[in-house]
């Protein structure tokens, strides 16, 4: 039975309260930097070049990849720069961007393909493909292409809409799903329509009161129930969701399709709403940006692209040494500095004043982190077991079920960020599996090697086996022959010394 | 792949921590210390100043001896001597002991408390047995007249301090406890009604670390499932004898209330790091303790049972853990 509840869990305020969620749309920004690089998959390869004049909405990049969606220009401009560039990573690491100069006048490209405004007179085909040519993909934060996760959906009995917004702070879908009700209604009309789900459920935390009257205002279609669940961190996990709104658990190791279920982010469907029905391709999105060092936290609709400089010229922002953090306070990253543009998946920028940091002391094994892990997992132990690398063990305790919540880290008393042990053991994990299979692969290909050699080996003694006895039988066809020739000669001379004895006598 | 040296807590948890209602592992320690107040200070009514010199003599010894093995193991000495667990593991030692002791029995038995059953195996989070037991254990097995003459009255300080440092001795004095002396009668074949009931002074302590508990409990210092489990684990065994044979096993009401069983169930068995960690585990560990505590003390050779319940349990919890992990969403 669905119970509205899970085990575990966190009840976390909001560390940046505000007034008033609005959506605050800003002006164009003068140059965007777009990424080519989409979380999970290859990297998409422009197809634009230096100087080339682009128009809004135009591709400027693709990849014939199921895990990547294809890049468009979200500004009309001058393309001036493809070259490497900071990724919003915790890595640090560069990669491949395409940077555009506007001309100021934001020219659409002509993005009226495949007539899919009229969705219910379409195949399902069509519009998956134009989901896909608008690169659509996961906007709460997972950034996987969304035509591949709704193909993998297809014969889906029930679709989630996943409004939870559960890291305390973020407050962009609230936002969008205020400023835009309608569109989050008819995105779900045509994701039953494409799905041929049975019902939709689009679920929110009971802490977004003006989303929800804006959603019950204009919903009224029976086939979508709008489910308000308790306020409690990682109600919005995928799988934590599942379980909470149907009841259902998704086997571990698999995924939500496997069990009949579509789970999608709000923003997602209001941007695939908007490409399916308005003809207009992902380069735009909803952006929070709060934080203790930004006076009122904002949201802001704005072109995929832009720096987060351009961004923060928007707030109020106190001077003094900041950190800097994305996609949540519980789950995001870290960044140095500010020289980052907004990605399809940034949901929002936290600017906070720098604080000491605290020191992390000996796990006491208080227990604190069992109660609060809403897979209920035994966070000590797996820390345990983490900290010796002992990734055996630590996958008894089942390391690979932990969705890296940081509700263990929030509570520890010692301070310790268990999350990135996890991480670390799972990164291990990985290598070693891979080197696992490397070494199975090289043995695999030395045995056969040293098979082959062997069959050659018998092969060639075969091969001389038969020669021998080719010659052997050549021999003694040879030896039968001169047996004949000597017998012919000794005839020949034997006739030759009867001969002699006749011309004697 | 990250160095360690790069790890860091996300910065909602650093913000959160600095909070002044979360408690640390620092503040949990202390807290531990605090609750102890009111049983201690029950001790000291019945017995005399004499407790607080044990203390003290025991904490000094702790941090001296945790100062030095933390040089010889080349760590950083003040963030470990500050978070306050060789302090208590001290006062769990000093309370647990006769009040009039030998100064170099409290001093021995941190020592070998803090040395073998700590620092040894890495420090505090890595000690597999309750390092204050450990020391009891040693205490008792090594110097048994020491360990059981408790003070039969209340004595004054001077008198007390005197003892300790060996200048007088006070004979006349001293006894056996109430659970050691109900043992031996019972043993020479008299029955319960002649012996006659709870001492008032143990069961005023025993009171005192009761009240100390409930407050861990309300503070989410402890979690239930240990002190509930062991309690019940002690009134189920003896329960179990006394309906045997009322006349020659105590009641539950006497094992609760006598020797140290609500320091057990609130502050021995509850340290987290030698304890079982999954919530099922728990409830089997401290259930497990309350029996053998009883089964020791009956059938035991040694006045109270609190040490040996809690060190056999603690070699049991890799294994308990192990077979009572929860179950994961999904599995």
């Amino acid at each position: 039975m669905p119970n509205s509840n899970f085990k575990g869990g966190l009840k976390i305020e909001n560390p940046y309260p505000s007034n008033e969620i609005d959506l605050i749309r800003i002006p164009l920004p003068d140059k965007v930097v777009l990424p080519m690089q989409q979380r999970i998959g290859n990297q998409a390869i422009p197809c634009v070049s230096i100087g080339e004049h682009v128009l809004t909405g135009q591709i400027i990049a693709t990849i014939d990849d199921d895990r990547c969606a294809p890049v468009h220009a979200s500004i009309s401009g001058t393309v001036t720069a493809i070259g490497n560039h900071v990724y919003a990573h915790q890595s640090g690491l560069k990669g491949l961007c395409v940077t555009i100069e506007s001309d100021g006048k934001d020219e659409w490209v002509d993005t009226s393909i495949g007539c899919t405004e009229n969705y219910k007179a379409c195949l399902p085909l069509t519009i998956y493909d134009k989901i896909r040519i608008s690169g659509i993909v996961g906007m709460g934060g997972a950034g996987f292409p969304t035509h591949t996760k709704m193909r993998l959906a297809a014969g889906c009995k029930n679709i989630i809409i996943n409004a939870t917004e559960c890291e305390p702070g973020i407050t962009c879908d609230a936002a969008l799903m205020q400023a835009y009700p309608t569109k989050v209604i008819r995105g779900v009309e045509v994701l039953l329509h494409i799905i041929g789900a049975e019902k939709a459920i689009i679920a929110i935390e009971d802490d977004k009161q003006d989303s929800i009257n804006e959603l019950n205002k204009y919903c009224n279609n029976e086939r979508i129930e709008i489910k308000v669940i308790p306020t409690k961190y990682t109600s919005g996990a995928e799988k934590i969701l599942i379980k909470t709104l149907l009841g259902i658990q998704v086997p571990s190791g698999k995924f939500a399709s496997d069990v009949g279920i579509l789970c999608l982010n709000v923003a997602t469907v209001v941007a695939m709403f908007d490409a399916v029905v308005e003809n207009r391709p992902l380069i735009s999105r909803a952006v929070t940006l709060a934080g203790s060092a930004i006076k009122e936290p904002k949201n802001f609709q704005v072109r995929l692209g832009a720096t987060y400089d351009y961004l923060l010229s928007f707030v109020d922002l106190e001077e003094g040494s900041h950190k800097v953090t994305m996609a949540g306070l519980m789950m995001g990253i870290n960044l140095k500095g500010t020289d980052y543009s907004v990605s399809k998946n940034t949901n929002c920028i936290f600017i906070d004043k720098a604080q000491e940091s605290v020191v992390a002391q000996e796990c006491i094994r208080c227990g604190m982190c069992n109660t609060v892990c809403p897979v209920e997992l035994l966070p000590q132990q797996l820390y345990w077991f983490s900290k010796s690398e002992n990734i055996e063990k630590a996958m008894d305790y089942n390391l690979l079920d932990c969705i890296e919540c940081g509700c263990c880290s929030y509570v520890c008393p010692s301070n310790i960020p268990l999350v990135d042990y996890y991480q670390f053991s799972k990164a291990l994990y990985k290598k070693q599996t891979q080197e696992k299979a490397q070494i199975e692969k090289a043995r695999e290909r030395f045995e056969f090697r040293e098979m082959r050699l062997e069959r050659n080996k018998s092969e060639r003694a075969a091969l001389m086996e038969a020669k021998k006895i080719a010659l052997k039988e050549k021999m003694a066809k040879d030896r039968s022959q001169k047996e004949k020739i000597d017998a012919a000669l000794e005839r020949v001379n034997a006739a030759k010394i009867d001969n002699m004895e006749e011309d004697a006598s | 792949m990250r160095l360690w040296s790069e790890l860091t807590l996300p910065k909602l948890i650093i913000w959160k921590k600095m909070q002044a209602n979360f408690l640390n592992t620092n503040q949990i320690m202390r807290q531990v210390i605090y609750a102890l107040v009111l049983g201690v200070g029950a001790q000291i009514y019945f017995f005399g100043l004499s407790v607080l010199i044990q203390i003290l003599l025991g904490c000094i010894t702790a941090v001296a001896a945790e100062a030095i093995f933390l040089r010889l193991r080349g760590q950083t000495i003040k963030p470990s001597i500050s978070d306050g667990s060789a302090v208590l593991t001290a006062i769990l030692l000093a309370i647990s002991i006769p009040s009039i002791a030998p100064w170099w029995v409290i001093v021995l038995g941190v020592l070998f408390a803090i040395i073998f059953g700590k620092q040894i195996f890495g420090g505090l989070g890595n000690n597999p047995f309750n390092p204050a037991m450990l020391g009891y254990a040693f205490l008792l097995i090594s110097y048994p007249l020491q360990m059981t003459q408790w003070p039969s009255e209340f004595i004054s300080i001077t008198h007390a301090s005197e003892t300790i440092f060996g200048l007088s001795s006070i004979d006349g004095l001293t006894g056996a406890t109430k659970l050691d002396y109900v043992k031996t009668q019972l043993m020479m074949g008299a029955s319960i009604k002649e012996i006659g009931s709870i001492s008032v002074s143990q069961l005023w302590i025993n009171i005192g670390f009761l009240v100390g508990g409930i407050y861990l409990l309300f503070r989410r210092v402890i979690l239930w499932q240990i002190p509930i489990s062991l309690l019940s684990g002690v009134v189920a065994m003896s329960s179990i004898l006394f309906l045997m044979d009322s006349n020659h096993y105590a009641s539950s009401i006497f094992h609760l209330l006598s020797g140290a069983t609500m320091l057990a169930a609130f502050f021995i068995a509850t340290d987290p790091v030698s304890a079982s960690t999954t919530p099922l585990g728990r409830i089997i560990y401290g259930f497990l303790i309350g029996i053998l505590i009883v089964i020791i003390r009956v059938y035991g050779g040694y006045p109270d049972a609190v040490a040996f319940a809690v060190l056999l349990l603690n070699i049991t919890v890799p294994l308990i853990d192990f077979y009572t992990q929860p179950k994961v969403l999904g599995k």
